[in-house]
């Protein structure tokens, strides 16, 4: 490693760029994840303001019209430029995904510390429910609650997040019960830590670490879900562009020949979850301490 | 009026096998002694004699499936035994400190160790932050860190395996509390170290007037540290007094043993005078439980021993003891 800890004091600066050479250095997928990931995030930022075009404006005169100067990705069914869509729909594929798995954190990580810690019948109950919710196919269980609750952003979002809350639940609670009898938490609770500080102080900083990696492994699923509700019917309906209502609304118009309603949105789509899957995939990598030393 | 007191413990392990038959195994089985402000106790034994067993009972640490089946632990005049979890909080880390044995593991990873110290304080009283950071800089300095300051400032990985030793007994010592349980406090570290902390630790237990209960195998330890000494085997204190009194004119065919394995008292013309196994915590023998490997062994010992007077202060649970002592 590069890091020299006791003898030289670089500044701030110094250090988050080390940081970052020596992370970079340490997993070249991550790097292509992160990449990918930035690119898409200054689009979904800066892209729409950019492209000045309105992407639910029907251009009466252009209905399915194929890649042009004009209109660089085509345009759909309703006269509506692709390239337009596809840009403006960054903004709903991150605006779903990263919230969604906020939300998974927000559930799981507290569930998941409380059941490690305490253990014995209450953690034994909430498992078996995690187990009931990972088991349900998740589309299926998605396409009821979306279409019982109705296909706003928000409730997307909510059942994208509660759905992999379970997983998040598993993490935190393996780290937690390998920290629970070790003499870290022994010695706090010989300071006189109630167990809510041993929890929140101790326990989570140190407990989170196994979720990170997680975090992008899960908004790529994220990703893939919400696009899937979507391309079902029951997500975000058209004409708001979102990629996977885009998908659908392309992929009747694949055998006609007009491919490009389909093909963008679709290698947005999966160009985004490979960034996020590479990000994660390199995020194990690096935090996995039997792989720290071969992978430096 | 003695500031703890311990009376007959029984510490078990009460578990189930996969035949799902409950196995007890009884780790602690009578454990008593008191220990007076400002006395320094030793307690020692072999590996699974219950001695850190005892320190968990008397901080509450046990977690299942050991617990408690009888006896008392009082400290102040306080029952410990039954006290609520706010109240015991309000004690740990406050009145009653303990020093665990692996110093790298018992530090939290991701927080600096001045935070760290900080938060004892701030667990137990009102503090503004940055005088309480005085205070940990103070301590870190009295526990012989050099460069408090930047040392403050360090993550636990950063530390030896010393200074991560010499932390913990900052953190355990900042409230200064009034009994200060130490279990194998040196532990792992090399012999300079060792005895350097020992002396810290030793000085600072005087200068603040605390008792502490130091929990070791090293009967050197014991005769240069402590005030008196109790031998464990097997979940009893099976001799117990003045250290010098213990170590001069041993009782106990058990503490004998122990003193004879000490590697400057050893020879190979005695033999090994220590040997054999711990005894079987699931099945002991329903008298003394050193039958097994003691030499002076009879019927009688197959009853429970009583515990003899050897001299003032000084006891030693064995039908022998008094017989032993003249012979």
């Amino acid at each position: 490693m590069t890091m020299v800890v006791t003898s030289a004091t670089p500044s701030r600066v110094e250090r988050i760029v080390n940081r970052v050479i020596g992370v970079s250095r340490r997993s070249v997928v991550a790097s292509i994840g992160v990449v990918i990931l930035s690119a898409f995030a200054l689009i979904a930022i800066f892209g729409p303001a950019l492209v000045g075009v309105d992407p639910v404006h029907p251009y009466l005169d252009a209905i399915l019209a194929p890649p042009s100067g004009r209109f660089w990705f085509g345009t759909d069914g309703n006269g509506m430029d692709v390239f337009s869509r596809v840009i403006y729909g960054t903004r709903f594929a991150f605006g779903i995904a990263l919230p969604a798995v906020a939300v998974s954190l927000l559930i799981g990580v507290p569930i998941g510390l409380v059941c490690g810690y305490i253990g014995g019948t209450i953690d034994e109950i909430t498992m078996r429910v995690m187990d009931a919710v990972r088991i349900f196919p998740t589309i299926i269980l998605a396409l009821a609650v979306v279409a019982a609750a109705g296909p706003s952003l928000i409730n997307v979002v909510l059942v994208i997040g509660i759905l992999d809350a379970p997983v998040f639940v598993r993490v935190v609670r393996a780290e937690v019960l390998a920290l629970r009898s070790s003499t870290l938490v022994e010695s706090a609770v010989a300071a006189g830590n109630p167990t809510w500080r041993i929890l929140f102080v101790h326990l989570l900083p140190n407990a989170i670490q196994g979720a990170t990696a997680q975090v992008a492994v899960r908004a790529a699923w994220a990703v893939r879900i919400s696009a899937t509700l979507a391309f079902l019917g029951v997500g975000i309906q058209p004409p708001t562009p979102e990629w996977g209502a885009m998908i659908r609304q392309g992929a009747e118009l694949m055998s006609g020949g007009q491919w490009w309603v389909a093909v963008f949105p679709g290698c947005a789509l999966i160009l985004l979850v490979f960034g996020f899957n590479l990000l994660g995939d390199g995020l194990q990598d690096i935090l996995d301490p039997r792989r720290k030393v071969s992978a430096r | 009026m003695s500031l703890l007191q311990v009376d007959n413990l029984h510490t078990h392990f009460v578990t189930r096998d996969r035949d799902n038959q409950v196995r007890t195994a009884t780790a602690l089985n009578g454990v008593s002694f008191a220990l007076a402000d400002g006395e320094v106790l030793g307690l020692v034994g072999e590996t699974g004699a219950g001695k850190s067993l005892t320190a968990t009972s008397i901080m509450g640490l046990l977690r299942p499936p050991a617990r408690i089946v009888e006896g008392r632990i009082s400290f102040g005049g306080r029952t410990l035994t039954d006290m609520p979890p706010d109240e015991l909080n309000a004690l740990r880390g406050n009145e009653i400190a303990i020093v665990v044995q692996s110093p790298k593991t018992s530090l939290d990873p991701l927080m600096r160790i001045g935070d760290q110290i900080v938060r004892v304080i701030q667990a137990h009283r009102r503090m503004e932050r940055t005088e309480a950071y005085q205070r940990a800089l103070k301590m870190l300095a009295a526990v012989g860190i050099p460069d408090p300051e930047r040392r403050a400032q360090a993550l636990p990985h950063e530390l030896s395996g010393g200074m991560a030793q010499r932390v913990l007994i900052a953190m355990a010592l900042i409230n200064e509390p009034r009994l200060l349980v130490a279990d194998e406090p040196t532990t792992g570290l090399d012999v300079t170290v060792q005895a350097q902390i020992l002396d810290m630790l030793r000085r600072l237990v005087s200068e603040m007037g605390m008792a502490s209960l130091v929990i070791t195998h090293d009967l050197g330890i014991v005769a240069h540290y402590c005030d008196r000494v109790a031998v464990m085997f097997a979940g009893r204190i099976v001799e117990i007094g003045p250290t010098a009194a213990v170590f001069g004119n041993p009782a106990h065919p058990y503490t004998r043993a122990l003193i004879g394995s000490a590697p400057e008292n050893f020879s190979l013309a005695a033999g090994r005078p220590g040997r054999g196994e711990p005894p079987n915590l699931y099945a002991l023998p329903p008298g003394c439980h050193y039958v097994d490997r003691c030499p002076l062994a009879d019927s009688r010992c197959a009853q429970m021993p009583p515990l003899v007077s050897v001299s003032a202060g000084h006891e030693a649970l064995c039908h022998k003891a008094t017989v032993t002592t003249h012979g």
